[in-house]
């Protein structure tokens, strides 16, 4: 039997954590003159209180997880606040169903970006900037889970991200703890140099700080409809690429980075893969743009790295219909999607290291078909892939391609049509934000799907934001036996 | 260093058999009094001509003896050379064809997808028409044989599990396996006859039915007509293709099985219960939407969606109406069955029963080993272990497929293909289905108005799809050629 309390208890202590959130909302509100401080107030009160209670009738003397409990902690605690941040949506006056709260409240914590609200410009600043905050959240979330907990689990490959320590998993806990509380102090620091560098280049203090807390997530949660295309901005746009690009990186490496080491930052081989495709993807579709469209250089630059570092990394902020820039660019975004950015950091899609992974297994593959009893091992940053890890990242490709089938069919059964069914299954199991095609495309929203479609997301984005596996093993029957 | 004087000696062979072929439609040709017995003529020529100098230059003393390296070389080499082969005929026909249209309706054929970039089908000579089936019959045992002797010798893409029983001694080539290829062979044609004699009994013509029989059994999809079988309006015809496809899509060695005393081999192994398993809730699901949603009654929703699901899943191609406009959750479904495919070792296409089987054991048991990590557990398919290098065999095929289809809708893309017909095209091709979806390739136009670019793409993309990738891409690899 497993025992829920040590779970319940951690729950607890996030759902006050969450509360203290909304108090920056209510803040925002009450300075604008907005009615909505109220909404703030009352979820907040609902969270603390369901969080207290929670902490005081679980509490147990010792805090130490088992395997089972790990997994159902992580996945219960992202459901969780997303039901609970899910509060302020559906008490507000802007209308908006369960469903739609609970979408927007995931799309914020997974860091997705897909939005169900039309009229962002006239929305209260509360809202605004709690769906700055959630991603915000979910984005030092996914860096913890990263850090910490998947690579104990095993996950999808994750397992090579260990920690150098011993196996022993209590030795492994004060280092793990020290390298996150410096990681989330990174994150504070980074988020601060964009606002200010937003704030810098023109934006009004509001917008730079719900922009920076969403530009460093890779959420892409905007204050506006058109998203940053708003501020049609070119200094604006740049700062943008610079801190998706920063948000994408392994922020372990910031750590060694502010540490002195200097160079580790630059020799990651994931990194430099990174790097590497975007450059190359930016490099075609320039190319391509120049030629076949007769757009300029400095523009075509600066529009497709904005765009094609938004898509790849997963942030999903747009600055033009990219839909409308020809096809070619658009089949490039849609397999884009899926590559993601570096393990560690906040992006979401397969990861490059994965990439990396698989590439290396094939090459060792196609030369094994030439001597069959040759020994070809495969590496990932200069040390070679266990076995067990290339089956784990293989198994995890194959997994995602079918839950993204599986997503995609689900949607075309709720009468989706074939992109919108096909995009917004990529786009939400990759945690990416716009899909492609007129309806929730860059320049549409989520608002207009059916309710069950909607369902599907939520549960979409969340199963890739958790990495498939985390969730899928608590539908297996052998989890619950004991 | 590469010996290829017996890959050339081969290639020879099958090419004067090819030519030898080519006389057929100009035989049908000059009995209809059509000049284009004539193309066909000069075309068995020129192959029978190239074929004969092939072998009389190449031939050795001794046995054959094909290394690992010849043998990939020698797949490649014969797919190609047949291939640009059996477009003679069409180029030199007054159809107007570009080299690139000729190619890619060749390679079609050949590689049983049943793509085309014809129009006007009723009308035309009946040599091509003929021929167009012949490519795809000779195509659909040339799988076979191929899935059964070759690849599980080169141990391409988890294919290792089919080596035959006997010895692993890779390079003598059994008694044992020569008289399977044998029954297999001749199974092959008995099928195909049986399914000739019954479309012509279901009212179909002669030259219809033969024609149909061979694009049928071979799971490729030629039709003589433009309107594939929508044409046949009789229930019938249907059912009856929708029987021979699913035979086309299934095992052929379990065939031999049963002639050989075990009857229900076909139904006790686990893949063809997959299979079958797969078809069902698909049908079943279709038929559902197209009832609620089209409104059409329940016999006919049946018929169509079986029909349509078989030939997509089979990869055979044929489409008996338009299914792009059944609405959304049927054009995501056959999007997404397009990527199945039938039974190993049968003519059937894309990535295949078996590996779906094999990568949900290893997935099953990555999930299992997530809680008990340190357990050591093999995982079963159809009570044979699958090791890890045969897990991982079949992991990175599901890779190279991916990639493939990816790579091949970008360059379709950059040709000016929408986003739809990009990947829908790419997909149909290395899974060697053969209607793509949407306005332009799906199932109720054809790939004609496609600029040459993107015919070459695809044409590659079906020869990738056909010989597995790996076959392919083992020889751009400069340590292949080095030694």
């Amino acid at each position: 039997m497993i025992d829920f309390r040590p779970i319940f208890f951690v729950l607890g202590i996030l759902l006050v954590t969450l509360s203290l959130g909304m108090g920056g909302p209510a803040l925002a509100d009450v300075i604008a003159g907005q009615n909505d401080w109220q909404v703030f107030m009352g979820s907040s009160a609902t969270c603390l209180f369901v969080g207290v209670a929670l902490i005081l009738t679980m509490r147990t003397e010792r805090v130490r997880f088992t395997l089972r409990q790990a997994f159902l902690l992580t996945t219960l605690s992202w459901a969780v606040i997303a039901l609970f941040g899910a509060l302020p949506f559906a008490f507000s006056d802007l209308g908006l169903s369960f469903t739609d709260a609970v979408f927007e409240s995931m799309s914020g914590i997974t860091t997705t970006g897909a939005t169900v609200i039309t009229k962002l410009d006239d929305a209260p600043p509360g809202l605004l900037l709690w769906r700055a905050i959630l991603q915000w959240l979910g984005g030092i979330g996914i860096i913890v889970m990263a850090i910490s907990v998947l690579p104990m689990l095993q996950v999808g490959g994750m397992q090579l991200f260990h920690m150098e320590s011993t196996d022993q998993s209590e030795k492994a806990l004060p280092r793990v703890a020290q390298v996150t509380s410096a990681i989330i102090i990174i994150y504070f620091g980074l988020s601060a140099l964009c606002a200010t560098s937003y704030w810098l280049a023109g934006m009004s203090g509001f917008d730079a700080v719900a922009h920076a807390m969403t530009t460093v997530a890779t959420g892409g949660y905007s204050t506006f409809d058109q998203s940053v295309g708003f501020f049609k901005n070119d200094a604006i746009e740049w700062v943008a690429v610079v801190f998706m690009a920063a948000g994408a990186l392994p922020f372990v490496l910031y750590l060694q980075f502010v540490r002195g080491n200097l160079l580790m930052l630059v020799r990651d081989s994931q990194v430099q893969t990174f790097f590497g495709i975007v450059f190359c993807a930016i490099t075609v579709l320039v190319v391509w743009q120049v030629a076949v469209d007769q757009v300029p250089i400095g523009t075509s630059i600066r529009l497709v790295a904005f765009n094609l570092i938004s898509v790849i990394t997963g942030t999903g902020y747009a600055t033009t219909d990219f839909g409308l820039w020809g096809e070619f660019s658009v089949t490039v975004f849609f397999f884009a999607m899926f590559i993601g950015g570096c393990a560690g950091s906040t992006t979401c899609g397969l990861k490059i290291f994965r990439l990396q992974v698989l590439y290396a297994n094939t090459r060792c593959q196609i030369k094994k078909l030439m001597q069959p009893h040759g020994v070809f091992i495969p590496h990932f940053n200069r040390r070679p892939i266990p076995a067990a890890a290339s089956e784990s990242v293989l198994s995890f490709f194959f997994l995602y391609i079918m839950a993204f089938g599986a997503l995609s069919i689900g949607l075309g059964w709720m009468g989706l049509d074939f992109i919108t069914a096909v995009s917004g299954a990529a786009s939400a199991i990759a945690n990416v934000g716009p899909g492609l095609g007129p309806v929730i495309g860059p320049a549409g929203t989520y608002a207009p799907l059916p309710d069950a479609a909607k369902w599907m997301l939520s549960f979409g984005m969340l199963l890739g934001r958790l990495e498939l596996f985390t969730v899928l093993v608590l539908l297996t029957p052998a989890f619950w036996r004991t | 260093m590469i010996d290829i004087r017996p890959i050339f000696f081969i290639v020879g062979i099958l090419l004067t058999v090819l030519g030898v072929c080519m006389l057929i439609p100009a035989a049908v040709d000059a009995l209809s009094d059509d000049a284009d017995w004539q193309v066909f003529t000069g075309s068995a020529v020129v192959t029978g001509f190239t074929g004969n100098v092939l072998i009389l230059a190449f031939r050795g003393t001794g046995r054959l003896k094909l290394r690992l390296r010849e043998a990939f070389l020698l797949t490649v080499l014969s797919w190609f050379g047949i291939a640009c082969f059996a477009a003679l005929p069409f180029l030199f026909s007054n159809l107007n064809l570009s080299v690139a249209d000729a190619v890619f309706e060749a390679i079609s054929g050949i590689t049983t997808t049943g793509s085309t970039i014809l129009t006007g089908l009723d009308s035309m000579p009946r040599g091509i028409l003929l021929w167009r089936s012949l490519l795809q019959g000779i195509g659909g045992i040339g799988i076979i044989v191929m899935a059964i002797a070759l690849l599980p010798l080169l141990q391409v893409g988890g294919m290792q599990l089919f080596r035959m029983e006997s010895s692993d001694r890779s390079e003598k080539v059994t008694p044992r396996l020569r008289q399977m290829t044998a029954e297999i062979s001749a199974l092959y044609l008995g099928f195909i006859a049986a399914c000739a004699i019954s479309y012509w009994v279901a009212g179909m013509t002669p030259f219809e039915a033969v024609n149909h029989a061979l694009t049928t059994i071979s799971t490729g999809g030629y039709s003589t007509t433009d309107a594939s079988f929508a044409k046949f309006q009789g229930a019938a015809v249907h059912w009856l293709a929708i029987a021979f496809m699913l035979i086309g899509g299934i095992t052929f060695t379990l065939y031999v099985r049963s002639l050989h005393g075990d009857p229900f081999a076909v139904f006790r192994d686990s893949q063809v219960r997959w299979f079958l398993g797969i078809l069902t809730a698909a049908i079943a699901a279709v038929a559902v939407w197209i009832i609620v949603n089209q409104g059409i009654d329940v016999g006919t929703a049946i018929r169509l969606a079986a029909f349509n699901v078989v030939s997509i899943v089979t990869t055979t191609g044929y489409a008996s109406a338009d299914y792009y406009q059944w609405g959304s959750f049927a054009v995501c479904a056959f999007y997404l069955l397009t990527f199945v495919g039938g039974c190993t070792g049968s003519t059937a296409g894309a990535m295949k029963v078996f590996r779906f089987q094999v990568l949900y054991a290893v997935a099953s048991q990555q999930l299992a080993r997530l809680l008990v990590p340190h357990r050591v557990t093999v995982p079963k398919v159809e009570g044979r272990e699958i090791t890890d290098s045969v897990a991982i065999s079949v992991l990175n095929f599901f890779f190279f497929y991916a990639f493939t289809f990816a790579a091949v809708a970008l360059c379709l893309a950059m040709f000016g293909l929408d986003l739809v017909t990009a990947i829908s095209g790419s997909a149909t091709a290395v899974g060697n289905v053969g209607p793509g979806l949407g306005p332009v390739i799906g199932p109720a136009g054809n790939f004609s108005s496609l600029p040459d670019g993107a015919k070459w793409v695809l044409s590659l993309g079906m020869l990738l799809g056909r010989l597995e990738f790996v076959t392919i891409f083992v020889l751009l690899t400069p340590s292949f050629w080095r030694d």
